[in-house]
């Protein structure tokens, strides 16, 4: 009779690991859902901070990918998921640009999440062929003159990428051409090509191509000039008072997840960032490492879809 | 060059690189085999193996699984009508019969003789063209994009054996699977009928569906045993020297097409195999042989997608662009590695660029001679009785379209789409124009629709300018020679037919 008890212990412990709290959280693997194919920024970032974290938590930290719609498959399912700790989202900056640009999702973008830390945020860069345009200014009045002619190419619509362009058209009164493609690297030959004026992307498509020569970085997207790029001048410097963009990656949980085990998986998150190596990866990716409290991240994400909301509706984006 | 190939062959010939090159192959290959699990699959899972190997293995490791699934994609297109990767759904087409004809070791071994020239021929464009090909490539915008994908769409209606009507209506049907999705120029989403189709049709599932559970469905349903006369002497298994020589120019246009269309972003093997076996149609002399294993219908789209799975590189190692899914994580490689691929690439990096070059050389050499000894335990496989093979199959498509995105839907779909193949079939309309409908169709839309919004409206630019006006010279070119050399060959028969007496004179 012992015997059989003994032998039940663990399952009855394991059952209950939920509700014991922290102290034994985790004793099982963690799910680390992204939204997104693997190879992109979001996976790279998820399989940076997972490695160190799966040591630290000493438990595997697995990385899953469940792509679709946008990142909303993988957000609907975190949503829906226990809150027991063991399945976490890697959440980029389009969870906000979502919130904004779909009619209606199957969860709420903010209630049915706990929000953990960003991990970097990183701004977007205005380029143009080198030697097209002297200057930000300069391109700006171009397509002040003449209105319906410059085109920026992007990442497809409804991405950041597009956004801020559509941002940068309201806020300055210039009138671009917006072009999709198929992800930033598409925009980015159209651009080598000659076939749009500017494209609008993240510093890992645009570096590169600056390095060797063939774009000019004109502007970046942020409040403040971009520690990496100290040259480069913002857009609330020069065309556009106030213009701050800031995408983002960071880990949010659902709903409901207690504050003990939240805190020791934000505790595990911002040690693994406090290793130089991993930090370094991290701005290799063009993003400046942010470890944040959840009420930062989560006061972000609000402020961001406000913005996002009022972008679509002034630029007649449609609603899907 | 030379002397910097000679570099990189010192990196690959390192003992450690090579086992990585090895392993990269032998795994392309069996994931090749496998129906569904594509190189997508098998280069996502090793991913995170690339954070403990140094950059150069963990390109060469995951660009060796790439290349290699080509090689591996055949086997099971010429065994049993399945398409193991997208761009070896034509290799089905002559392959099969092939088999059926109890030909399959010769068909293997023609198969693997052309998929390595294609790639040789696909590593020389690249080590002697990459740049070239890639300032060439960078000519191509939306106007010539349309242009060609317009070009293969009339290829098309031609690649069918029976009647080009038939054949259209198939690629129409095509064109509307493509259709599902979220709009690229709207971001609207177009017959969403549950979430899980926002992102569209996946391909693997509709060429799984069509071509290998249509196939199931139907040999299962034949009553009478399937029983094939397997022939595995040398003697069965060599080409003629007659057949040999018919290889030769179906394998270099193959090469050629296939080389040019993977150093394109954005298109790659699978349209390169298309276009290869449309040509080879088009020029040939017996163009009633196509459909029943007939040899340049077999070399040329296998020496096209080999050659095109090798070219595709250029833009990614040249530009740092990634012209498809397979590509971009082969970059994700790199960046977790800490290095961002550029055009720069070439010059800060020249190890890891021309080892990675050298790789491919010295992989396909090892595919060839991993692949011939692998030909009769390959065909072996078809002694095995029907009833207790295909259970074992239908439950690898599951897996295999499922691991593809992990989407259950994706799974229904490939069964609902055998069942349509299976009618299809009945009722004699042939699967490979859906699937060239379905691959071309959305990009001629969003070509078109790109074309429109940067030039406001002007329908001239696709004359006005240079590449994409020989385009539309060609695919005119080959809609009035097919009509006239239709109404030619209708007379000929009217002619002949009035030359006999008798009841059936005209």
């Amino acid at each position: 009779m012992l015997k059989k008890l003994m032998l039940a212990l663990p399952v009855v412990a394991m059952m209950s690991g939920a509700a014991l709290g922290a102290d034994d959280y985790p004793d099982r693997s963690i799910r680390f859902i992204i939204g997104f194919g693997a190879g992109g920024n979001a996976d790279t970032v998820a399989r940076i901070v997972a490695e160190p974290m799966s040591k630290d938590l000493g438990q595997p930290v697995v990385v899953e990918s469940k792509p679709g719609a946008g990142g909303n498959v993988a957000s609907d399912f975190v949503s829906k998921s226990d809150p027991d700790g063991y399945t976490i989202q890697l959440m980029v900056g389009g969870h906000a640009v979502s919130a904004a640009l779909y009619k209606s999702q199957p969860f709420d973008p903010l209630h049915d999440f706990t929000f953990i830390s960003t991990i970097g945020q990183f701004p977007f860069f205005v380029a143009a062929q080198a030697g097209a345009f002297e200057s930000i200014e300069d391109l700006i009045a171009k397509a002040k003159a003449a209105p319906g002619t410059l085109k920026i190419g992007h990442s497809g619509v409804g991405s950041t990428q597009h956004l801020t362009g559509e941002l940068m058209d309201l806020k300055t009164g210039a009138d671009f051409i917006h072009v999709p493609y198929k992800g930033g690297a598409a925009a980015a030959t159209a651009l080598l090509g000659g076939e749009v004026d500017v494209v609008i992307d993240t510093g890992t498509v645009m570096t590169p191509q600056e390095a060797a020569g063939s774009f000019d970085i004109l502007a970046v997207s942020s409040a403040v000039r971009w520690p990496d790029k100290p040259d480069v001048p913002t857009l609330s410097e020069t065309v556009s008072p106030d213009f701050d963009i800031v995408s983002w990656t960071g880990v949010g949980m659902p709903a409901g997840v207690p504050a003990e085990v939240a805190d020791k998986l934000r505790a595990s998150l911002h040690a693994a960032m406090a290793d130089p190596d991993v930090a370094a990866r991290i701005a290799k990716l063009g993003a400046k490492p942010s470890p944040s409290s959840g009420e930062e991240m989560r006061a972000m994400v609000e402020r961001q879809i406000g913005l996002w909301k009022t972008v679509v509706d002034a630029a007649g984006i449609q609603k899907r | 060059m030379a002397e910097q190939f000679l570099l990189g062959l010192s990196v690959v010939l390192q003992p450690h690189v090579l086992m990585y090159a090895f392993f990269g192959v032998l795994l392309g290959q069996v994931i090749g085999v496998l129906p569904g699990v594509g190189a997508i699959t098998a280069i996502s899972l090793l991913l995170p193996v690339t954070f403990y190997l140094d950059p150069t293995s963990s390109v060469i490791l995951l660009a060796g699984i790439y290349y290699g699934s080509q090689y591996g994609g055949a086997i099971a297109s010429i065994l049993l009508n399945l398409p193991g990767t997208p761009s070896s759904v034509v290799t089905c087409l002559e392959g099969y019969p092939l088999a059926q004809s109890g030909r399959a070791g010769f068909a293997l071994l023609v198969t693997a003789i052309s998929s390595f020239i294609g790639s040789m021929f696909g590593v020389l464009i690249v080590v002697l063209a990459a740049i070239p090909m890639a300032a060439l490539a960078l000519k191509f915008g939306a106007p010539e994009y349309t242009m060609l994908v317009a070009l293969g769409l009339v290829a098309a209606s031609l690649i069918s054996s029976g009647s080009p009507i038939r054949a259209f209506s198939m690629a129409l049907v095509g064109i509307a699977l493509g259709m599902v999705g979220s709009d690229a120029n709207t971001g609207q989403y177009r017959f969403v009928a549950t979430d899980a189709l926002a992102d569209g049709i996946s391909l693997v599932s509709l060429a799984m569906g069509l071509f290998g559970v249509s196939e199931i469905i139907r040999n299962a349903s034949n009553v009478e045993t399937r029983k094939i006369d397997i022939k595995l002497s040398y003697k069965d298994l060599l080409p003629t020297r007659a057949e040999l020589r018919s290889m030769v120019s179906p394998v270099g246009r193959g090469a050629s097409i296939g080389a040019f269309f993977g150093a394109l972003p954005g298109t790659g093997a699978a349209i390169a195999a298309f276009m290869a076996y449309a040509l080879e149609r088009r020029i040939s002399r017996t163009p009633k042989e196509f459909g029943k294993g007939h040899l340049p219908g077999l070399c040329a789209p296998e020496s096209a997608n080999n050659a095109a799975a090798q070219t595709s590189f250029i833009p990614t190692l040249t530009l740092g662009i990634p012209g498809d899914a397979v590509m971009a994580l082969i970059i994700g490689a790199l960046i977790l590695n800490g290095i961002i691929p550029g055009p720069r690439l070439i010059v800060d990096e020249p190890q890891l660029f021309w080892g990675v070059i050298a790789s491919f050389f010295v992989g396909n050499i090892i595919l060839l001679i991993i692949n011939i000894p692998l030909i009769g335990l390959w065909v072996r496989l078809l002694s095995i009785p029907y009833h207790r093979l295909y259970p074992a199959i239908v439950l690898l498509i599951c897996v295999g379209v499922y691991s593809h995105r992990s989407s259950v839907t994706d799974v229904v779909l490939t069964l609902v789409f055998g069942l349509l193949g299976y009618v299809m079939k009945w009722f004699r309309f042939e699967p490979a124009p859906v699937l060239l409908g379905f691959v071309l169709g959305p990009m001629l839309e969003e070509n078109f629709r790109r074309t429109m919004l940067l030039y406001s409206g002007d329908f001239t630019v696709f004359v006005t300018r240079p590449i994409s006006a020989t385009l539309v010279f060609c695919g005119v070119a080959l809609l009035v020679f097919t009509f006239v050399s239709a109404i030619v060959s209708r007379r000929k028969t009217l002619k002949s037919l009035k030359g006999h007496s008798g009841p059936f004179s005209v």
